[in-house]
């Protein structure tokens, strides 16, 4: 973010201004309490969950069981998600990014640009789970059936398409005369994208990699297919507790709530690292 | 069949007991297995799955070999096994199997039959066969043991029992019901919505209503196909029988049950039934340590078991639902004779005897010791082996999963009202005969229903 | 000779750039598109251990169109889409702008809002369940204390899908308001003050200024949100399962009862094909429909 750039303020003044923050508690509180609602559930025992209960004895029992219990390596398959989807964020990142400004700002044939994005858009259509029986084959011939290689390339060729297309939309709001100043001062291609065009389209960089990440972290069907025991990610863990016949409730809400703070975290680290970084390389 | 009874019932005793393995024993191993490879099985997590896990342990205790379990969730166990046999060399040497997907991988060739891995293998003729479910007939295309190979042994078998609250039922004056004109009659002291649902059944599209209807279904003496077993695929599934069913059923859904009665899952009956609001209701055994836990039940040693009842005159229906292991083909002999070995220690009656005291319900029946004392924590096992002397599979032929989606589909219509019972039952029909007739099975239809 | 490199690394930047997308997508999406194709015009059969393909496009066409479920699919999927994507961008644009008005705690706030869709989708889909249960759940428990009668959210034909949508809803505004935030972050401040100072009052200033200059942003967030929707899956199978009879049933739910229980591979990939025309069509449609607009 180019500094000095406060947040553009849709200036609300008086009764536009209540009104605005009534609705965003509102929003707030739809939100959220859902999720509180899950944080309840994961200390209840299953019939206080059952029963609906709101006065009940909490314990940390599930929490235990998911975390601890015999049979289950959560810390293990938390480890595994967390690999997947920062290498692969990482990854999808550098590639789309790059993609994506190579198509924006140097001047392909117009099919170039309209086959590789349509290619990309007719992709992300595809129901995930026609991709499964393919992708499990060509692994499998690999010998990278259960490793977590397979997983982080398979999770930047599935986020490769809305990357792409995100960075795109916000490079293209970076004003075209600066490229033509920096083209003009014989700046390298390189150091413009580095120095000029990043720094603008930071905020955009930011949306796509929590995207990506969470995508990553929320990755079920090919997690599942590509992975045995030891390599298990975080939600084909948690689908455990929907069993044949009853969802374990306490132990599902534990997990959920477990699964999303190394989310929480890591993005709120990655989040100033990436700012950091990009407006110590600006050039102004 | 009788020994059965006595052997599931003591099994479920031991278990209950929890008694301990005599220390000095458990070194000898049960069977002389010898030096194996280390094998993976494919296994999903469930409520049984903790007693497997220990006698497993136990295996590698005696044996000193090893054993991978690769714990699977329900629903993506199907998607395992399916990529493990279809590819080049499968990563599981034992596949468990639910019954319902055991069709498709005996058609498909992917499985090796025990016998052929080594011929000397058989089946204790202790160990229950859960209606034959582990045996193929190719040239049939049925599930027999006459003229049909051993392909798979069974971990585990699940059958419906009619579930009550004892002090309900004392209190209004009522008999645990044989029939379901009981049940009806019981409804009406009973029910008293929202505070009280006299019966709960699962009505659930889709396999939910599909498995609870076929009780009813079989208790009217009504089928889906006239003769599968001999090739005749007439489609039999509209017969005045079945619409009796039909409307038995809806008519207990909506007499004695929640207004929802047409989206309760299995999670939902067993729920309503613990928290104290449902006086009776139709659940598998395996859910049945959900009652007696004070973490997940409030009406702990109030409920009590017998037989899903029968239509007044009829006999009792008894559908089943189990686990099958088997030994894909895709595997090198080597690993074969592993996971044979880990077969024949698994079923022997010490293996048993350790997998009922980890917990399980044991399948075989000399484990069952009669000198063990009634213990009121397995009291449903008189009407668990009541219904075993009925037992049977359904829907055993390779259109299985299609014919249950059209059924679960067109029940559930009729259940919440969208069409009449006839209806419902000539739509389903007519679409089962076309799929036969598609798939070139010898096939035909009744006059349809009034609807 | 670095320098050489590094001049030799920016003359071809334009080309290697692009390289590495390429090359993923070559290498991982080109096998199974071929596959796909291949799928919808045949028949696969498993016997002896190994999948026989019968090549059968007038049969898979023949299932297609006496598909009984299939009609109810595509109009659940169609109101689904609408509903769901439309509230969510209206929900996502508002929220971000209206954060972006907040002087502190924005940060906070932005990552409290994005929290539902980190919790994993079969989770969302399993707690929802329980919210809606009809004797239990949470929103029937308010309604009784508040006096009316419990609805039943999930059972009743005509409010499941309605039920479905709001957990949609739930989930997903906080990938719009994500991109949009991004986007609003990114507006230059002046331009605002040129339309207030010029005395445009807030509506006008949201119409005329700002949402022309969130379109990029806009169009990506519909476009894959869009998609998405056409996709949703689990939430809806752990929710109803397509119930009661075929009120929640989407296509994507069909396709996965038909691919993967029923195993009927190629008329699943037709299927598939099937839903990934409907998407087309479906953006299609509502870029006309939007250039429409904006020209109004």
């Amino acid at each position: 973010m180019s500094a000095g750039a406060t947040s553009s303020i849709l200036p609300l003044a008086g009764r536009e201004r209540a009104v605005g923050y009534l609705v965003l508690a509102l929003a707030i509180f739809c939100v959220l309490g859902p999720f509180a609602w899950i944080m309840l559930t994961s200390l209840k025992q299953q019939i206080a969950i059952h029963t609906g209960a709101w006065s009940f004895a909490p314990s940390w029992l599930n929490y235990t069981e998911v975390l601890f219990g015999r049979r289950s390596d959560f810390a293990g398959n938390v480890a595994n998600s967390l690999i997947v989807a920062a290498v692969s964020t990482l990854l999808v990142l550098i590639v789309g990014t790059l993609a994506a400004y190579s198509l924006y700002r140097f001047r392909w044939a117009r099919w170039v640009v309209t086959a590789f994005l349509g290619w990309t858009l007719l992709f992300h259509m595809i129901p995930v789970l026609t991709l499964v029986g393919p992708w499990y084959v060509a692994f499998r011939e690999l010998g990278w059936y259960d490793t977590l290689s397979a997983l982080v390339l398979t999770h930047v060729t599935l986020n490769l398409p809305i990357t792409v297309w995100l960075m795109m939309a916000f490079f293209r709001e970076i004003p075209p005369e600066l490229n033509e100043a920096a083209q003009v001062d014989g700046c390298p291609p390189l150091r413009a994208f580095w120095s000029i065009a990043l720094p603008l389209a930071a905020p955009g960089l930011i949306a796509a990699g929590i995207l990506a990440f969470i995508f990553s972290w929320n990755e079920f069907s090919i997690a599942l297919n590509l992975t045995s025991r030891d390599t298990a990610t975080v939600p084909v863990a948690i689908a455990r507790f929907a069993q044949q016949y009853e969802v374990q409730h306490g132990q599902m809400a534990a997990a959920a709530v477990i699964a999303t703070v190394p989310a929480l975290l890591l993005m709120a680290l990655g989040q100033r690292f990436i700012v950091r970084g990009l407006t110590m390389g600006s050039v102004k | 069949m009788r020994h059965i009874f006595r052997a599931i019932a003591a099994a479920a005793l031991a278990a209950a007991f929890g008694v301990a393995a005599p220390g000095a024993q458990a070194q000898q191993p049960f069977a002389d297995v010898g030096k194996q490879p280390p094998i993976t099985i494919l296994i999903n997590s469930s409520p049984w799955y903790g007693g497997f896990e220990k006698t497993v342990e136990l295996y590698e205790k005696q044996t000193g070999n090893k054993v991978k379990l690769d714990t699977t969730p329900y629903g993506g166990m199907l998607e395992k096994a399916r990529n493990a046999v279809r590819g080049d060399k499968s990563p599981y040497d034992l596949i468990n199997l639910d019954t319902q997907w055991t069709i498709e991988f005996y058609e498909g060739g992917f499985l090796t039959p025990l016998k052929d891995i080594d011929p000397a293998f058989d089946l204790p003729k202790e160990v229950l066969t859960y209606g034959d479910s582990g045996y193929w007939n190719a040239a049939k295309r049925w599930r027999t043991p006459n003229g049909g190979k051993l392909m798979a042994w069974s971990p585990n078998g699940n059958v419906d029992l009619f579930l009550y609250r004892e002090d309900l039922l004392k209190a209004a004056g009522i008999a645990p019901p044989k029939t379901w004109d009981d049940v009806l009659a019981s409804c009406a002291k009973l029910q008293d919505p929202p505070r009280m649902y006299a019966t709960v059944i699962r009505g659930e599209r889709g396999n939910g209503i599909r498995f609870e209807w076929m009780y009813f279904m079989l208790g009217k003496g009504a089928t889906v196909v006239k003769d599968a077993e001999k090739g005749d695929y007439t489609v039999t599934i509209n017969s005045p029988q079945a619409k009796a069913a039909l409307d038995l059923f809806i008519e207990v859904a909506k007499r004695c049950g929640p207004p929802n009665a047409g989206a309760l899952g299995q999670g939902d009956v067993i729920q309503l039934l613990a928290t104290g609001k449902a006086a009776q209701a139709m659940v598998v055994s395996a859910a049945w340590s959900n009652f007696d836990d004070p973490a997940k039940s409030a009406v702990v040693g109030k409920i009590m078991a017998v037989p899903v009842p029968a239509p007044a005159g009829g006999k009792p229906p008894a559908l089943l639902g189990n686990w099958n292991m088997a030994v894909p083909k895709n595997v090198p002999d080597a690993q074969k004779k592993a996971a044979l070995a880990f077969s024949r220690w698994f079923l022997t009656a010490g293996a048993q005897r350790a997998y009922a005291e980890a917990g399980s319900i044991p399948v075989r029946s000399d484990t069952f010791q009669s000198d063990l004392a009634q213990n009121p924590k397995f009291r449903w096992m008189n009407a668990y082996l009541t219904m075993q002397k009925y037992a049977t599979q359904e829907l055993g032929y390779a259109e299985g999963a299609q014919v249950e989606q059209i059924l679960g589909l067109r029940l559930n219509q009729a259940l919440i009202g969208e069409m009449s019972s006839g209806k419902a039952l000539n739509t389903a029909a007519k679409e089962i005969e076309d799929l036969f007739r598609k798939n070139g099975r010898r096939t035909g239809s009744l006059p349809p229903l009034p609807e | 000779m670095i320098a050489s490199f590094a001049a030799a690394l920016n003359r071809s930047f334009r080309h290697w750039s692009l390289l590495p997308a390429v090359v993923v997508f070559v290498a991982l999406t080109v096998y199974p598109m071929v596959n796909l194709l291949r799928m919808s015009v045949s028949t696969i059969e498993f016997a002896e251990g190994r999948a026989h393909w019968s090549f059968t496009p007038a049969r898979n066409v023949a299932l297609l169109a006496s598909d009984a479920v299939l009609p109810a699919a595509v109009i659940n999927t169609a109101l689904f889409v609408v509903a769901a994507v439309a509230i969510e961008v209206f929900l996502g644009l508002l929220l971000a702008l209206l954060v972006a008005r907040l002087e502190r705690g924005k940060g906070l706030v932005r990552t409290a809002m994005i929290l539902p869709i980190l919790v994993p989708p079969v989770a969302i889909g399993s707690m929802w369940k329980l919210m809606y249960n009809y004797d239990f759940g949470v929103f029937n428990q308010t309604l009784v204390a508040l006096g009316a009668a419990p609805v039943n959210w999930l059972g009743s034909t005509s409010i499941a899908l309605a039920s479905v949508v709001a957990v949609d809803i739930w989930h997903w505004v906080p990938f719009v308001f994500l991109i949009l935030f991004a986007a609003v972050e990114g507006i230059p401040p002046d331009v605002i003050e040129a339309a207030r100072i010029d005395g445009a009052s807030t509506v006008q200033i949201a119409r005329r200024v700002m949402i022309p200059l969130l379109k990029p942003a806009l169009a990506v967030a519909l476009i894959f949100r869009g998609i998405l929707a056409f996709k949703t899956f689990d939430e809806v199978y752990l929710l109803t399962s397509g119930g009661p009879g075929t009120a929640t049933e989407l296509v994507s739910l069909h396709l996965y009862r038909v691919y993967f229980e029923q195993n009927l591979l190629g008329y699943g990939a037709l299927l598939s094909l099937a839903l990934i025309a409907m998407i087309v069509a479906a953006l299609l449609v509502s870029r006309r429909a939007l250039r429409g607009m904006s020209r109004a």
